[in-house]
């Protein structure tokens, strides 16, 4: 501990505890108004000029990307079901979309909305075989639906086989700004409204004991799998909307097994188990494998690979967690520390106890 | 007689699965850790294979003995990539969540998938055996030599591994921190290094199994994955820590890819092995060879 305390003594003068602390207050009180925050902030672009182009498909990819974490983090960082088939979701949501408008004429928001339901459809029916599983098995049970998923599309008519279906007629791209802004927005909405709610507490206590939980009396299956289909829901729409926004799927595309990665480091990266985590993550990561695709094409997996092990060893707890974490010693110096036990914790403790209320 | 030649097809192959789940089982058991780069270590040793025999003949072509001679220095290389994998990555995270230790070994391998694809590019490769025409025909019953010489290979890894688990001092260790870490830090073993002799063998074998992959299949960069769920659907059937059960498993599975690839079609033989792996992990989650843990 006293090693630690004076390796951050630099990075404790720069940014005190007590601040951050106090940031994390700010932030949690403020939860509704930084929501509408992020949504007025996301809506301008558009309207102030930046209609199409590179920056504008950038950007939403970046939420589409949040979506995703975000959805992945329900059930994997609040419950605690690490899932490695999201994509599979995803992918239902995107044939669904791209079977809809392509071969039966449906106008894209009616398809859009069913692919939503038809992934959570399959969720139900999946999340009750699957849930009954935990830790190893449940990780690979998941990533065995995604490759099941991704090899029935590969081998279907309708899915158009292995090479894919191609998308011409489809709305604007400043629609699909508007679109995934707007999905982003409600899911970071229903999670925040959740996790103030019985729902999110018990999930979280899933997480924690599953056992404890149960023994409590809670029908954990039943929240696991409403869980599980949330998710499932967020992902169907972003994939609903994404197979037309990119003019074109296939089942590689669709089930890719390397996002399905990318996404679960996101929500490690930023923090899981929390509303901002996630979507910071996959801001932040997207934003690092573009420049990486730009510059140095081919090489944005291996980066992808060395940023979740270092993620995973550094980090374990996210960006957002190591913050409440480092936030919190303000706590531990308040009542006392290491004070006790050592003297030369003494001043730091007056020091860094000074005025917070 | 369709149905023989597949279920032969299917066993001979089968036990390059088996031999490979037995590694991935082993480290499972013993340091608790679901290894997802052990197909890579399969990838890798394949390509060392190769590379050797490319150094030596031009261009990756040889006699039979020749070939044989290789499998000795992917085994050796991959036991070194195997015990610095446990050492400078996986170490970090034993004990932490299960969730993380996944993510690690995951992230390990995109990262030597990647990095393989980028020096070697996608291309699928194989190695040409001298003698591999024509093949043998027993009753009726086509069967490829070199696919004949993988099987006994790979059989004789596994038993390797049984015999230097059953009897070596090494092999008494690595039991003993399967059984308990502590009790075996309590006795003088040195675990850590004992997990990386764990995880050096596991890969080893799978680095010679990876070898006759490239004779008999090929071999390319992104391979990994594949073998990497074949040992979990083996292992699971199997039962964890049981080496007879991944045997089984392994030739079980082979010969039921092979029998879905005969009579529907090669497209769906991984929904299918999934499909099955599902139903037996909800209906027989401790896998058919019982309780699991190895004595």
């Amino acid at each position: 501990m006293s090693t630690e305390t004076d390796d951050s003594g630099l990075l404790r003068s720069v940014f005190p505890p007590d601040q951050i602390d106090r940031l994390f207050r700010i932030c949690d009180a403020h939860g509704w108004k930084l929501i509408l925050a992020g949504a007025v902030f996301g809506a301008l672009p558009p309207v102030l000029g930046l209609q199409s182009g590179y920056y504008m498909t950038v950007l939403s990819e970046m939420y589409l990307f949040a979506i995703l974490a975000l959805s992945w983090d329900i059930v994997g960082g609040q419950t605690g079901y690490p899932s490695f088939g999201n994509m599979a979701f995803f992918g239902i949501g995107a044939y669904t979309t791209a079977i809809l408008v392509k071969d039966f004429a449906v106008a894209f928001p009616a398809a859009f909305v069913v692919a939503g339901l038809v992934a959570t459809a399959f969720a139900l029916v999946i999340g009750i075989i699957v849930l009954r599983l935990r830790g190893h098995y449940f990780a690979i049970a998941t990533l065995g639906v995604l490759l099941a998923a991704q090899q029935v599309s590969r081998n279907l008519d309708i899915t158009g086989g292995a090479s894919g279906k191609i998308l011409l007629e489809t709305p604007s791209g400043t629609e699909f700004y508007y679109l995934f802004l707007g999905v982003l927005v409600a899911e970071a909405a229903v999670i925040y409204y959740l996790s103030g709610t019985r729902f999110g507490f018990v999930l979280n206590a899933i997480r924690d004991d599953e056992g404890k939980a149960t023994a409590m009396g809670f029908n954990t299956t039943y929240y696991k799998t409403a869980a599980w289909m949330l998710a499932a829901m967020f992902t169907g729409f972003a994939g609903g909307a994404y197979s037309l926004f990119n003019t074109f799927i296939d089942p590689q595309t669709a089930y890719n097994g390397a996002w399905n990665v990318e996404l679960i480091a996101m929500a490690l990266l930023g923090g899981s188990g929390t509303v901002a985590g996630p979507i910071i993550g996959a801001f932040g990561l997207h934003t690092v494998i573009e420049v990486v695709e730009t510059y140095a094409v081919g090489w944005q997996l291996v980066l992808l690979g060395l940023a979740v092990i270092v993620t995973v060893i550094v980090i374990p707890k996210g960006l957002v967690g190591s913050l409440r974490e480092y936030a919190s010693q303000m706590e531990y110096y308040k009542h006392g520390g290491m004070a006790a036990a050592d003297d030369s914790a003494d001043t730091d403790d007056s020091a860094a106890g000074g005025d917070s209320p | 007689m369709a149905a023989t030649q597949f279920v032969v097809n299917g066993l001979l192959v089968g036990a390059l699965f088996a031999a490979v789940a037995v590694g991935f089982a082993l480290i499972w058991g013993v340091v608790d850790i679901i290894n997802l780069a052990h197909g890579e270590m399969v990838m890798l040793g394949g390509y060392t294979s190769y590379w050797v025999l490319s150094l030596v003949t031009g261009n990756a072509e040889g006699s039979p003995l020749l070939f044989l001679a290789t499998v000795p220095v992917a085994i050796g290389v991959l036991f070194v990539v195997g015990y610095a994998l446990q050492r400078t990555l996986v170490s970090r995270v034993i004990g932490t969540d299960i969730f993380l230790t996944l993510l690690v070994t995951f992230g390990a391998s995109i990262a030597i998938q990647q990095l393989a694809l980028q020096a070697w590019s996608a291309n699928p490769r194989s190695i040409r055996v001298a003698f591999a025409d024509p093949s043998l025909t027993v009753a009726g019953v086509v069967v490829p030599k070199m696919k004949l010489v993988a099987f006994v290979g790979a059989l004789v890894l596994t038993a390797l591994l049984f015999v230097f688990l059953k009897q070596t001092r090494t092999g008494r260790a690595i039991r003993a921190v399967a059984q308990n870490p502590e009790a075996a830090a309590l006795v003088g073993i040195d675990v850590e290094h004992t997990r990386a002799m764990t995880f050096g063998l596991s890969s080893a074998i799978a680095g010679g199994v990876g070898s006759f992959i490239a004779v008999i299949l090929n071999i390319q960069p992104q391979m990994g994955l594949i073998y990497t769920l074949k040992s979990f659907v083996i292992v699971v059937f199997g039962g964890v820590g049981s080496i007879p059960g991944a045997l089984v498993g392994g030739l079980l599975l082979g010969s039921v890819e092979e029998l879905v690839a005969g009579f529907v079609s090669s497209q769906w033989t991984l929904a299918v092995s999934f499909s099955l792996l599902i139903v037996l992990l909800v209906v027989k989650p401790k896998g058919l060879f019982g309780e699991g843990v190895n004595e």
